[in-house]
């Protein structure tokens, strides 16, 4: 069952060189996504991966085209939709003052729930933290944080904007452990990257945009098979990298 | 009125605020600075001099004398005669006796008296205040004699008389400066706190939580009104306890125009807010909007002693309405009828203000 459909969706923004003119930031993307599946929105910088997001969340206006989650049109129903989702941006600062415990509380008060802080920090490795305070976090720690607070409200699909960018490879494997984890649990996980060893691993499925556009779309395996420039018989991992390369003419641009 | 998410989050920013010592410790010093400096320089000598005069002439001039020294505010002029008042002069009730003999007259043929002896009795335990009070006796006597002598002075000493108000100038002050922490707290709590919570993204994941952009206002409205009225009432309460300003109008009158105050400077900050993409910008605009008030709102001093030029510009701006109103009802005893010009100036900056804020506030795209 699809628990996400994305049609046609365009969204125009004021072109950075001349302010009157508009460029398509997202460029009539279509996608469906399965509930219970890891979708993976890989793409250089400025592809449109976090714009797709911001529309699936509300938190930008469509432009053009239709999304719907679990049934329900985002554009017609912002605050239902989310009422059911989890969100981790890539910013992730939050108020000062206030410690994890306190953090979640609030969170939980914003979804009309009263939350069990210690579970959640229980959930991802923070138990010890619970009195800290965000801004003295490590980097991996306050990404696990930001995923506590995005599972306030039980959330049906999840959305991961960038969640391992600036983490050193362990951080980067408790968190890959944890997203796991939660899918486990038949959570929906929507994400993006640019790490196509993480893309690789972690997700059922995968979509590539450049320039606004969705260029290929499938499993990590089909996507070798089907466009690395040297196909190999059986599908190792490391591979995704050379179709990166061939889809869209360049490396990730940093 | 206010729903379970926005108390929810009322109830996590006031934490916050409060756990932001820092900002709470300054806001209040600025206006205790203030208070202290004012409040110990005037206190005290602010009662005018009780002075005891006995009139054993029956002249016209002599009446005039007495007139003119009754008239004067440095002075609490009682008459009487001398052994009554001499009494009190021990008691300590009066500080000197003025004793006009019976020669202070003029004389039939308009000829100047010569030598007319004041007796001035004095407590030698109030000596000290003699030199206080002698030259402006002597200035009172030059005057009324260059009168009867027709003479002009040949230099004009115009003495201002500072304690021409029958209130202390921290009296005055305090209202103002209500009004004054009143602005500052409103507009950097919720402009600077708007700047700061979307520099950081904090507004974009609120955003992505099912609140609404006026549950977020709501919330910030509450939490911020609440901790005024402490920090007010903490400012106010030191005032009235430990520096002796009266409060002579209704306290409810009073903290009603500050909660309509607040609201105001909320707006205008919530506005000033979204014009501001970053902490520098907002702490200039901040400051446009803040010091021109500072000093031509009437908090330091009434606007009708500015010049001509920028009264009209003075007497509507927002800070203007909520300091006259503070002061028409804590130093004049006045009620909410009887300041409905500073209310109506009050509500229509409301109005401004909520339109600016509605308008200009980024509700959707929440810039990151």
């Amino acid at each position: 069952m699809s628990v996400i459909q994305i049609n046609n969706l365009t969204k125009k923004y004021p072109s950075p060189d001349n302010p009157s003119e508009y460029f398509n930031a997202v460029d009539g993307v279509s996608l469906t996504i399965e509930a219970g599946e890891v979708y993976g929105l890989l793409g250089p910088n400025g592809a449109g991966k976090t714009t797709t997001l911001e529309m699936l969340e509300g938190l930008c206006d469509i432009d053009g085209g239709s999304a719907f989650v679990d049934q329900i049109d985002v554009q017609k129903n912002p605050y239902k939709v989310k009422q059911i989702i989890g969100v981790q941006l890539q910013a992730n600062e939050y108020f000062d003052n206030l410690s994890l415990t306190e953090l979640l509380k609030l969170f939980g008060g914003l979804y009309r729930r009263k939350v069990d802080p210690e579970a959640l920090l229980a959930h991802v490795d923070l138990v010890e933290k619970a009195r800290a305070k965000p801004e003295s976090l490590s980097g991996g720690q306050k990404q696990r944080f930001s995923i506590a607070c995005a599972l306030v409200n039980d959330p049906k699909v999840l959305f991961l904007d960038e969640p391992t960018t600036g983490l050193d490879p362990r951080a980067k494997h408790n968190l890959w452990d944890l997203v796991r984890s939660l899918n486990e649990t038949g959570m929906t996980i929507v994400m993006t990257t640019h790490n196509m060893e993480e893309a690789e691993i972690l997700c059922n499925r995968i979509a590539i945009m450049d320039h606004g556009k969705l260029i290929a779309q499938g499993s990590p395996q089909e996507l070798i098979l089907k466009y690395a420039p040297e196909p190999p018989e059986k599908v190792l991992h490391g591979n995704l990298e050379g179709v990166f390369l061939a889809l869209t003419g360049h490396g990730l641009r940093d | 009125m206010f729903t379970s998410v926005q108390i929810e989050l009322a109830k996590a920013l006031l934490k916050i605020f409060v756990r932001d010592r820092q900002s709470m410790f300054f806001s209040l010093l600025f206006p205790l600075m203030f208070m202290m400096v004012f409040g110990l320089m005037g206190g005290g000598d602010s009662d005018p001099f009780e002075i005891g005069v006995v009139n054993n002439a029956t002249s016209e001039v002599a009446a005039e004398f007495v007139d003119s020294l009754s008239s004067n505010n440095l002075f609490s002029v009682s008459l009487g005669d001398e052994e009554n008042l001499k009494a009190k002069l021990v008691e300590g009730e009066i500080t000197a006796i003025l004793v006009l003999p019976e020669e202070f007259q003029e004389t039939l043929d308009g000829a100047r008296m010569e030598g007319v002896q004041i007796r001035v009795l004095v407590d030698a335990a109030q000596v000290r205040l003699l030199g206080l009070i002698m030259p402006v006796l002597e200035q009172t006597l030059l005057s009324i004699e260059r009168h009867f002598t027709n003479t002009k002075p040949m230099f004009n000493l115009t003495i201002e008389d500072v304690q021409a108000r029958s209130q202390r100038y921290l009296d005055f002050l305090l209202p103002g400066i209500l009004a004054f922490t009143l602005m500052q707290i409103c507009i950097a709590g919720s402009g600077f706190n708007i700047v700061e919570y979307r520099r950081k993204g904090i507004l974009k994941r609120l955003f992505v939580t099912p609140i609404e952009p006026k549950d977020f206002i709501a919330a910030i409205v509450i939490a911020r009104l609440l901790l005024c009225l402490v920090q007010l009432s903490v400012l106010l309460a030191i005032a009235v306890l430990f520096l002796g300003v009266p409060i002579v109008g209704g306290y409810l009158s009073l903290y009603t125009v500050v909660v309509l105050g607040a609201v105001v400077f909320l707006c205008i900050g919530f506005f000033l807010g979204s014009l501001a993409k970053t902490q520098q910008a907002i702490g200039v605009i901040g400051n446009i909007v803040i010091f021109p008030q500072m000093f031509l709102s009437g908090i330091f001093f009434p606007i009708e002693r500015m010049p001509e030029f920028v009264q009209p510009v003075a007497s509507v701006l927002p800070l203007t309405y909520v300091a006259s109103g503070l002061r028409e009802i804590a130093t004049n005893g006045l009620s909410l009828m009887e300041i409905v010009p500073d209310l109506i100036g009050i509500a229509v900056w409301m109005v401004i203000g909520f339109l600016l804020a509605t308008r200009f506030f980024v509700w959707k795209e929440v810039a990151s």
